[in-house]
């Protein structure tokens, strides 16, 4: 586990929390004359969010100093860099996936995305992926449009 | 109208083609689901709820809520099955709640008693949903009774009670939990609102003004967050399944776990109704009685049938009594009973003490459904167990990539807007980074469902007194509730001060 991501996660949520009152005072008041408006809820979360983040920066602080006395971190489980560029390049695709999604269609993206990430999982078989992601991409759209009737973006528009 | 006629006309709606239909998808999804490690239930519930509102979205509203409502729940408690198998074959459990099975279960299926195992674990689940059904028609018509008399003031209070409870028994750190809960209630303030039409937090852009969609933050969080985790973490694939002899208990079996079937079940529904102590919690809760029972206690995790028999019961109990705050109060007590109501109020229909006047239809046909689907499961586990566990054969390579694109269709087929996408993406990784650093995601997904309906009764409360805040103190229910409240956060705080180990509920 690590205290870094504590630390600054207590940081961006002492901001957020700022952000959030600074915001919420601006919201309007009611047109008429409830005596609470829509002001006080979202008020009163960013105060607790506030308190909040300032007890969890603490709190990490305390432990990271405990474990420099104790000396050494406790061990954590390492996320190797073949992982690391698996899940980048998944991630990556996925984004992609979803940015061109209604620009070229449901099922072109779809069978890149799929082709792309069976064959970073595991670089073997790729027949195997080619026909298992068109099989996906075909099917769901087909599924969706003709049997229940939904729309997919289908095709490039040019 | 009496009970017993509700529950004809529950079965009668269950009964229907379709429904069963649906009962059985769901029971057999979720079982796959309990199978698949990295799958837990919330993440197939969430996965689902897209899927089934395009399947359903040619039938009358009232009808598609119960439709689907079968189906969700049906993964559900299938989930609870699925998780004893690879428990007990492949010592990998499937849940969370699961993890005690495999203490005995392991090392019965060693001993060759795996198909005893699986089957007493199967019997024992079918009869603590029985239980749990049992309960859930004897408790729903007086709570939901009870509940008509609440005011915005005790609703406000209930609602801080059942937040306070997952919060409180949701992590490691009541600070990290706590934080999600607030940054949940703070999400669900965005948008228009209800009461006095005011934009809050949209600035300006129109795809905010609806909120943020429910849907899309909890199968980002709990789908997606678990793909990550499992590309990034990757665990070793060890043991070898088990064989599985025969199916069928012995009577000896049969006889020895009779009697922790019917403990588990007790004590697991009455774990289940309390908010925010879910399947694991009475999993444990089970072992740890069975153990303090037994005469034998020495042959305990050395393959005693007990240890299976009895959480295994407790854990599908559990998930029964969890339905019972959620139909008679409207407030989810786990993760993924909040993700349950979240899929109910999609369909206009809002879970609560009105759900049995206004929808008898939705809530008997679903415990009639649940009868039915645990039925389905006894029939469908005892003979094919070994199909099930075969499911954990399915390479990674393929399972997770089609998990990323059914989310991503799934969102898109109910929002159809890219920005649901991305903030779909974004919450996948903000998923498995909270989870990566113990902040619990229940929590935060349970706040955003209650949020809105927390802030709406406070104002109602408040315009009743005038803005006077002591309104909460004054009624002795909702005092009650929040004194409650209170010291489901104090206590364990004050037990971890004092050096003393909290259990904590780590499924949802």
């Amino acid at each position: 586990m690590s205290y870094t991501f504590d630390k600054t996660f207590s940081i961006t949520l002492l901001a957020l929390s700022i952000l959030f009152i600074f915001q919420a005072t601006q919201i309007s008041d009611s047109a008429y004359g409830s005596t609470v408006g829509p002001k006080i809820f979202p008020l009163g979360l960013g105060i607790i969010l506030g308190l909040l983040s300032l007890q969890l920066f603490y709190e990490s602080w305390k432990k990271a100093v405990r474990e420099r006395v104790t000396g050494g971190p406790t061990t954590s489980s390492k996320i190797s860099s073949t992982e690391l560029k698996k899940f980048l390049i998944i991630l990556g695709s996925a984004l992609a996936y979803v940015f061109f999604l209604e620009k070229i269609g449901y099922m072109i993206t779809t069978f890149l995305f799929l082709c792309i990430s069976f064959q970073t999982m595991e670089r073997t078989k790729l027949i195997y992926s080619i026909i298992i992601a068109a099989g996906f991409s075909l099917g769901v759209y087909y599924l969706f449009t003709s049997l229940l009737g939904g729309s997919l973006p289908s095709f490039p528009i040019f | 109208m009496s009970t017993l006629q509700f529950l004809a006309d529950g079965f009668a709606v269950a009964l229907q083609w379709q429904n069963l239909l649906f009962a059985l998808v769901g029971v057999i999804i979720g079982t796959a689901v309990g199978v698949l490690p990295g799958i837990g239930p919330m993440s197939g519930v969430a996965l689902l709820i897209p899927v089934t509102a395009t399947i359903t979205a040619g039938l009358p509203t009232e009808a598609a809520a119960t439709s689907s409502i079968i189906l969700l729940a049906g993964v559900y408690y299938g989930a609870m099955y699925g998780g004893s198998t690879t428990s007990i074959l492949l010592n990998t459990p499937g849940e969370s709640s699961s993890v005690v099975t495999t203490l005995d279960g392991y090392q019965m299926a060693k001993q060759g008693r795996a198909g005893s195992a699986l089957s007493i674990a199967a019997i024992g689940s079918f009869c603590a949903g029985v239980v749990a059904l049992l309960g859930l028609i004897l408790l729903a018509n007086p709570l939901s009774k009870l509940a008509l008399k609440f005011g915005p003031a005790e609703y406000f209070s209930l609602m801080l009670l059942g937040l306070a409870a997952v919060s409180g028994l949701a992590g490691r750190s009541i600070t990290k939990a706590l934080i999600m809960t607030v940054l949940g209630l703070m999400l669900g303030t965005v948008g228009i609102d209800a009461v006095s039409g005011i934009e809050r937090f949209t600035f300006g852009q129109p795809m905010l003004f609806s909120g943020i969609e429910f849907l899309t933050i909890a199968v980002g969080l709990f789908a997606l967050g678990e793909v990550f985790k499992t590309i990034l973490e990757k665990e070793e694939e060890d043991g070898q399944l088990a064989k599985i002899n025969r199916v069928l208990p012995t009577k000896q079996d049969l006889k020895d776990s009779a009697v922790p079937i019917a403990r588990g079940s007790l004590l697991g529904f009455f774990i289940g109704v309390l908010p925010g102590a879910g399947a694991t919690l009475a999993s444990f809760f089970s072992y740890i009685t069975e153990k303090k029972f037994s005469k034998t206690p020495e042959q305990f995790g050395k393959g005693h049938i007990a240890g299976v028999a009895g959480p295994e019961s407790a854990n599908n109990a559990a998930s029964g009594g969890a339905m019972i705050p959620l139909l008679t109060l409207g407030i989810p007590g786990s993760g993924t009973t909040a993700i349950l109501m979240g899929a109910l109020i999609m369909y206009n229909i809002q879970p609560g003490p009105l759900l049995f006047d206004e929808h008898p239809q939705v809530a008997w046909g679903l415990i009639a459904s649940m009868f039915i689907g645990n039925l389905m499961l006894l029939a469908l586990n005892m003979p094919l167990v070994r199909i099930f566990a075969k499911i954990i054969e399915t390479p990674k390579k393929y399972l997770l990539p089609i998990i990323i694109a059914i989310s991503i269709f799934g969102v898109y087929a109910v929002q159809f807007a890219t920005f649901d996408l991305f903030l779909l993406v974004a919450c996948g990784v903000l998923g498995y980074l909270f989870a990566k650093n113990d902040y619990p995601v229940a929590p935060l997904v349970l706040a955003l469902v209650l949020g809105p309906m927390i802030e709406n009764n406070m104002r109602r409360a408040l315009t009743i007194s005038n803005g006077d805040f002591s309104i909460f103190i004054i009624k002795p229910l909702s005092l009650l509730f929040l004194v409650v409240a209170i010291s489901w956060l104090l206590i364990p705080l004050i037990m971890k001060i004092r050096g003393k180990n909290v259990l904590i509920n780590e499924e949802g």
